[in-house]
Parts: C-alpha cells; sequence; structure tokens
C-alpha cells in the first residue's frame, strides 16, 4: 500500500494535473473538490498527506484544515493565493504543517510532501529518553508526557520538539530549525516556526503565555530550557 | 466599434472552465496595452483584444510611466518677473504711501493756510488799532521820548514788535530784536505811499509778519512786526508727525498687502503640497471643499482631477492584477502537465521531445512573468506588507548566492562588512540579489563578482558582469518596466520578461535602499548594480536586537 495524498481543490483541471503530477512520483492519490467531500473522504479513509486550497466553495480550507487536525496529526499542506497576506499565519494557526501558494511546481509539491513523510518516521536514534521539569519526551516511540499525561502533538510539532530538545539550553534560529524541521533553507518562511513555536507551546507549557520550557531568545532564535 | 464606457469583453469561448469567478461581474478595462503612435490614435484595433480599443484620441488609458514624457500642454504664456506675493505687498506698500502722502499734504497745506491767515488777521487788527492809539495819544509835534513813552504803552501780545517812523526819525521798543532794518524796503515803499500793508520777511533768521499802517494825521508810518517762529516751530513739527505717520501707513499697507496676499496664497500652497503629496503617492489625499466659495472653485475641479487619476490608477493596477490573479489556475495546470508529460518523455519521438522542451521552457517563462506582474501589481496598489528581520548582510547574499546555485559568483567583502546588520525582508531581498545575477546571466554572460563595502551609514552590494556595461543614456530607462535597454533587444535567446530591474527597483525601494547601475571601477568592460540599504546599528550584545513576529 503505498503513501496516500487527499487533495482538496475546486478546479478540475488542477486537480488532475496535479493527481498525475503526484501519481508520477508513485503516490496514489485522492481526490476532493468540496471541504464537505474532503472532510468524508478522510473520515472514511485517512490519508497520509492532506493537500488543501483554502479558497474553496462552502467550507473553507481553514474550516477543513481545522476539522481534519481535531482529528488526527497528518501532516497537512495548505495552498493560498499569497505569501504575503494573514492567510498564511492563518492557515498554520488552523493546523497546516506547510504551505505553498499558487503557482506552485509540482516538483515543489512533491519536495514538501517528502519533507514533511520524512518528518513523520525520522527520530534520532541516539536520544532515547528526555526529562525536562514535568515534560517528559520519548523520541523513539513518538511520545510526549506533561505530568506523566500524553501530549498530542502533531509530526511537525513533535519534530520541532525534539530538535530543540537535542541540545538542550542551545539558541536554535529560525533558519536552522526551517532547515532541520521542514528542510528549507535561509529563505524559509520564519512565520513557519513562530507558529508551529506557539502551537507547540499551547499544548507543552503548563501556561502558555509565560513558557518555561520552550523559550523566545529575542533576535536570536529558540531554546529549550534544560 | 463599441463605445468604450461599456467595457465590451471579447466573446467566450465555448467550454470555458467554470471557476472564472472574480472578474465576471466586475467592469474591467480591456483596452490595448500597446503604446500609442505619435499621431494620437490607438494602434490598429485588430491588435488589442476585439472590439475594445478606444475611439477617440481622448480618454487615453494613463500609460508610459515607463515611457519618456510627453511634453506637457502648458495653459498659459509664463510670465516672468517678482513673485506674486512680492507684488502684492508692493502694491499695497505704494498704495498706502501715496494715499498718506496726498493726505499728510493736503493736511499741511491747510493748517499752514489756516493758522497763517488767523495770524495775519489778528496782526492787522491789532496794527490798525495800534496806529490808532498812537494817532490819539501822541500829541502832534511831540518828542522822542513821548514818542518812546506811547509806544512803550501799546499793547503787544504775541510778541509784537512796535516800530513808528515819525518826522524822519526811527522808533523802536527793542532795535535788537526787531527795528527799522527789519522792514523790508518795499513794505516802506508802499507804507509811504499812504498804502496800509503787510509781508512776510525775515530777520535774523527769523520769519516775521510785519504789517505797515501809515498815520496821515501825524505823516507818520507805524510798523508792527510780529514773529512767526512759534508758528513756524509748530508746522514743523506737525510735518514731521506727518512724515512719521506717512511712514507707519506705508508700512502698515506693506504689512496688510503681505499678510493679504499669504491669506490669498495659503489655499495654493494647499493646492501645492496636495499636489505633491498626490506626486509622492498618496493619491488619496483630497483639498477641503465648501468652506469658501470663492476656494471651491479651485478645490472642486482639483479634487476631480485627483480622483479622476486615482480611479485611472487604481483601475490600470486591479486589471493588472486581475489579469495576473486569472492566469494563475492555468498556469498551475500547464506547469503540473507539463511535468507529467517530461515524466515521460523518454517514450516520445525526438520531434515531440523538442517541442515539449520549448513548452517546458515557455510555461516556466510565463509562470515567472505572472509572479512578477502580480508582485508589481501588489506594489501598484500599496498592497506589499514587508516581514523585516535584521539580518547579516554579508551572510544572506552568500545565502542567495548559494541558493540559486550560482557557486561560481565569488561574494567579496572587508571584515568590517561582516557584522553589518540591516533590516530587509529576507525573501523579497533574496529576489533582489536573484533577479540581479538572472539579469547578469542573461544580458552579460554572468556575474562575476559580488561586493559588500561600506559607504558611511549605508552598505552597498555591487553586482559586476563582463558584458558591455549599460550605456550611459540608458541607466534610468532599463530600470523601467519592459524596458531592457539596447542590449536586451539584442539576444535572440532572451527568455527574460523585462520586469526583473523595475522589481528590484521597487525593492530596493521599499526597503529605503536605491539601486542603480554604473561602469565598473577597475575599468573593464561591464555594468556594475549597485544596491545601497541603510544600515542598522549593530546589536551591542547577543539579546539587543529586536525579534520580529
Amino acid at each position: 500500500m503505498g503513501t496516500r495524498i487527499l487533495t482538496v481543490e475546486d478546479d478540475e483541471r488542477i486537480r488532475t494535473a496535479v493527481k498525475m503530477a503526484l501519481e508520477d512520483e508513485g503516490w496514489v492519490v485522492e481526490e476532493a473538490d468540496t471541504g464537505e467531500e474532503a472532510l468524508q473522504a478522510f473520515t472514511r479513509n485517512p490519508a497520509d498527506v492532506v493537500l488543501i486550497d483554502i479558497m474553496l466553495p462552502g467550507i473553507d480550507g481553514f474550516d477543513v484544515c481545522r476539522s481534519i487536525r481535531r482529528a488526527s496529526d497528518v501532516p497537512i499542506v495548505m495552498v493560498t493565493a499569497r505569501a504575503d497576506t494573514h492567510d498564511v499565519v492563518a492557515g498554520l494557526e488552523a493546523g497546516a504543517d506547510d504551505y505553498l501558494t499558487k503557482p506552485f511546481a509540482p516538483k515543489e509539491l512533491s519536495a514538501r510532501i517528502r519533507a514533511l513523510l520524512r518528518r513523520a518516521r525520522t527520530a534520532d536514534p541516539t536520544v532515547t529518553h528526555l526529562r525536562f521539569g514535568d515534560l517528559e519526551i520519548v523520541p523513539d516511540e513518538g511520545v510526549v508526557l506533561r505530568d506523566g499525561a500524553e501530549v498530542h502533538l502533531t509530526k511537525t510539532e513533535f519534530r520541532l520538539l525534539v530538535e530543540l530538545a537535542s541540545s538542550p539550553g542551545r539558541v536554535f534560529s529560525r533558519e536552522v530549525l526551517l532547515e532541520r524541521v521542514w528542510g528549507y533553507g535561509y529563505f524559509g518562511d520564519g512565520r513557519l516556526v513562530d507558529v508551529h513555536v506557539r502551537r507547540l507551546r499551547m499544548k507543552v507549557e503548563a501556561d502558555p503565555a509565560n513558557p518555561r520550557h520552550v523559550i523566545t531568545v529575542r533576535g536570536l532564535g529558540y531554546k529549550l530550557q534544560p | 466599434m463599441a463605445p468604450d464606457d461599456t467595457s465590451p469583453r471579447p466573446p467566450v469561448p465555448e467550454g470555458r472552465p467554470v471557476e472564472t469567478r472574480p472578474v465576471e461581474t466586475r467592469p474591467v478595462e480591456t483596452r490595448p496595452i500597446t503604446p500609442l503612435p505619435s499621431d494620437g490614435r490607438p494602434g490598429d484595433a485588430k491588435s488589442g483584444s476585439s472590439g475594445a480599443a478606444a475611439a477617440g484620441s481622448e480618454n487615453r488609458p494613463v500609460q508610459a510611466r515607463t515611457r519618456r514624457r510627453r511634453r506637457a500642454r502648458i495653459i498659459a504664456p509664463v510670465r516672468r518677473g517678482l513673485g506674486l506675493r512680492t507684488r502684492l505687498t508692493l502694491t499695497y506698500g505704494l498704495g498706502a504711501a501715496l494715499l498718506a502722502a496726498v493726505m499728510s499734504i493736503t493736511t499741511f497745506g491747510l493748517t499752514r493756510e489756516n493758522l497763517m491767515t488767523q495770524r495775519e488777521e489778528s496782526s492787522v487788527a491789532r496794527a490798525v488799532a495800534n496806529a490808532a492809539r498812537i494817532a490819539s495819544q501822541l500829541p502832534n509835534g511831540a518828542g522822542s521820548v513821548a514818542v518812546e513813552k506811547v509806544l512803550t504803552g501799546l499793547p503787544t501780545p504775541e510778541g509784537a514788535q512796535p516800530v513808528l517812523h515819525y518826522q524822519g526819525q526811527w522808533y523802536a521798543t527793542n532795535t535788537i530784536d526787531f527795528g527799522e532794518r527789519a522792514i523790508p524796503d518795499s513794505l516802506k515803499t508802499m507804507v509811504d505811499g499812504g498804502q496800509p500793508a503787510r509781508m512776510r520777511a525775515t530777520y535774523l533768521d527769523d520769519p516775521y509778519l510785519v504789517t505797515g499802517v501809515p498815520i496821515p494825521s501825524l505823516g507818520a508810518e507805524y510798523y508792527e512786526g510780529v514773529s512767526l517762529a512759534d508758528l513756524q516751530r509748530t508746522l514743523d513739527g506737525l510735518a514731521i508727525s506727518l512724515l512719521g505717520a506717512s511712514a507707519l501707513t506705508t508700512l502698515a499697507g506693506g504689512l496688510v498687502g503681505f499678510w493679504a496676499s499669504r491669506r490669498v496664497f495659503a489655499p495654493l500652497l494647499d493646492v501645492g503640497q496636495a499636489a505633491e503629496a498626490i506626486a509622492g503617492g498618496r493619491l488619496d489625499t483630497r483639498l477641503p471643499v465648501g468652506g469658501d466659495p470663492d476656494l471651491d472653485l479651485i478645490a472642486e475641479p482639483f479634487n476631480e482631477m485627483a480622483q479622476a487619476l486615482e480611479d485611472r490608477i487604481e483601475r490600470d493596477a486591479r486589471f493588472a492584477s486581475e489579469v495576473s490573479h486569472e492566469l494563475r489556475s492555468p498556469l498551475m495546470t500547464l506547469a503540473a502537465t507539463v511535468e507529467v508529460l517530461e515524466n515521460s518523455s523518454d517514450e516520445m519521438p525526438e520531434r515531440a521531445r523538442t517541442a515539449l522542451v520549448l513548452l517546458s521552457a515557455d510555461v516556466d517563462r510565463l509562470q515567472q512573468l505572472v509572479e512578477d506582474l502580480l508582485e508589481i501589481s501588489r506594489f501598484d496598489v500599496g498592497a506589499i506588507k514587508l516581514h523585516l528581520e535584521e539580518v547579516l548582510v554579508a551572510e544572506m547574499v552568500i545565502q542567495a548566492v548559494s541558493v540559486l546555485g550560482g557557486g561560481g559568483v565569488p561574494v567579496r567583502y572587508d571584515p568590517d562588512v561582516s557584522d553589518v546588520v540591516v533590516r530587509v525582508d529576507k525573501r523579497r531581498f533574496g529576489r533582489v540579489i536573484a533577479n540581479l545575477l538572472d539579469n547578469a546571466e542573461r544580458y552579460a554572460g554572468g556575474a562575476t563578482a559580488i561586493t559588500l563595502e561600506l559607504a558611511d551609514d549605508k552598505v552597498q552590494i555591487a553586482v559586476e558582469d563582463r558584458g558591455n556595461g549599460v550605456p550611459e543614456d540608458e541607466r534610468d530607462i532599463i530600470f523601467d518596466r519592459f524596458s531592457r535597454g539596447s542590449e536586451g533587444g539584442n539576444r535572440a535567446a532572451d527568455t527574460g520578461v523585462g520586469l526583473g530591474l523595475a522589481l528590484i527597483d521597487e525593492h530596493v525601494r521599499l526597503h529605503g535602499g536605491r539601486v542603480w547601475v554604473e561602469d565598473r571601477r577597475d575599468g573593464e568592460s561591464g555594468a556594475r548594480f549597485v544596491v545601497e540599504l541603510p544600515i542598522v546599528e549593530p546589536p551591542k550584545d547577543d539579546t539587543a536586537t529586536e525579534a520580529p513576529e
């Protein structure tokens, strides 16, 4: 059974063309042309990666994203019209792991999907068990516990946390995190890191407004307080 | 040919995709974007979209930000000389001076005449009375003692000096101040002839009024002199006062003129400021209307003009933006399908493969063009939002070069540039570097080096190439949209779209910097594109800089 990708896009031509391009990569592609249909399809048979165009008739992409995220930690790539609008941050906050702007090259999309799939599997084998106060990370099991209770993280959030935890106290710049977690280079979008850190804090911090684990170092980046 | 304002659209072909949402409901300008020929008529209508070309020479689209300017139409001849405000001030001042002079001269003349007449009348009356008194008091044949006694006894108010010519002798009460010598000969002759007379005379530098009355009963003549010095002093004083008043009036007139001209001019200055603001890009600037019916004559047409301009520019920008947006969906499909085809190009016959290579290259080019157009129309409608971050400029440039795979282009800088920080939108600035390198690649066979150096509180990023350089007269216009200078036109395999440098210009300006092109400094053939950016004060310690959100 190959990797299954659900694409939600209302333009039939684009959907078909993208489907063909992704199938050439060896993936199985499932299509949906409305948000409702996408949610039904995902409930029936969850995909490994979801690609959502946020401009959808009916339920918009943000809602689809939120609904799927409530039920699953599946990697989500969002397609927006423009990179400099609030759409990107809104989409990331709705639970998307990454985004692309239209028109994108299918190669770019495949690269993003591959990075997401890699993220889902990778764990540094040398680190087995980490503990930071009330926070406990078991990388090889993909589990995070706070006060002994399991915290549900998306794969991207988990990768981000493990990355920070690999050198407690060391400051990671946005660029480094973008490269290690998302596979972007120097010119990646720093907002990906900022929004994911915010989401991560909501889950692992007792008081997200006054984080004790994931600390912002102004002008430099983030670190995990040992 | 349909009239322009109904915005005719080309007929919709059958089997069009269903989802063309935005443009359908809005009327869209569909005039051809080709530049107008010099005779002012739109170009051949067949070359534009069908039936959409405007029919007249009026109502031309605002175009040609990028073209050289047509000569402006001036509606009145130029008047040279003093400024309007100076002229108004001078006019008021001169008017006031003239008025003051006339008033002063009249006042002075009337006062003088009045005072003189009074003085003359009183002195004549007194002289006659005194002469009568002498005639009655002086016994005929009296001696000099009696004469002097009578003279001394005469009432002489206002400092009158009596002088009597009696029996060939001259008598006076005070021969030093006023005596026989003070009386003009012409007066003596007249009075001698039995005719009472008066005359103004000067004696010992003092003005006098001398009245002579013959006394026939004694065969004598009585003269009385009255000093006019006090009158003269009064008049002098009056003259000085009037002169002073005139000067003040003139000054006041000038000031009123100055103030009035400022008042009149203030609204014009507002117009000037508003026009400047509009020229500077604040297209929503308007003048206040409704306060003054006279000023509304200027303000209303001005505002209409500004509105028309804003509408036009907005329409142009929106048009470009909507066209680009509409192009994105088909482009998406094209890009994806081309890739699918490329994946199976091995199974294709040679001819099809060649065609696919051409198709693929032009889809890329089209995609770049649409992206650039979208970006530039965002500049036009002011919709660019920068995500400013403080970054090390040297690191950013090195990263930009390495991302582009331009490993062969060396980045050179002095050690003092290595910790220079600039505040930029990293991703947009990456595009700037990419476009510069791309430009060098296209027109000059590739960049030879990128250098960074400090210039006061700025840092200059220079991209050098080994091409033919840019001629002096093209150095400005190559930054215009869709213009690529003489060098650009010659390239047979040119795949550029002519927006790269225009985008660089817009980006750099948005970052508070500037960009220009010059000759290479080492004297070799080639161009040197310089981007100058303001430096952010380097952080004192590790935690000093502000983290962007």
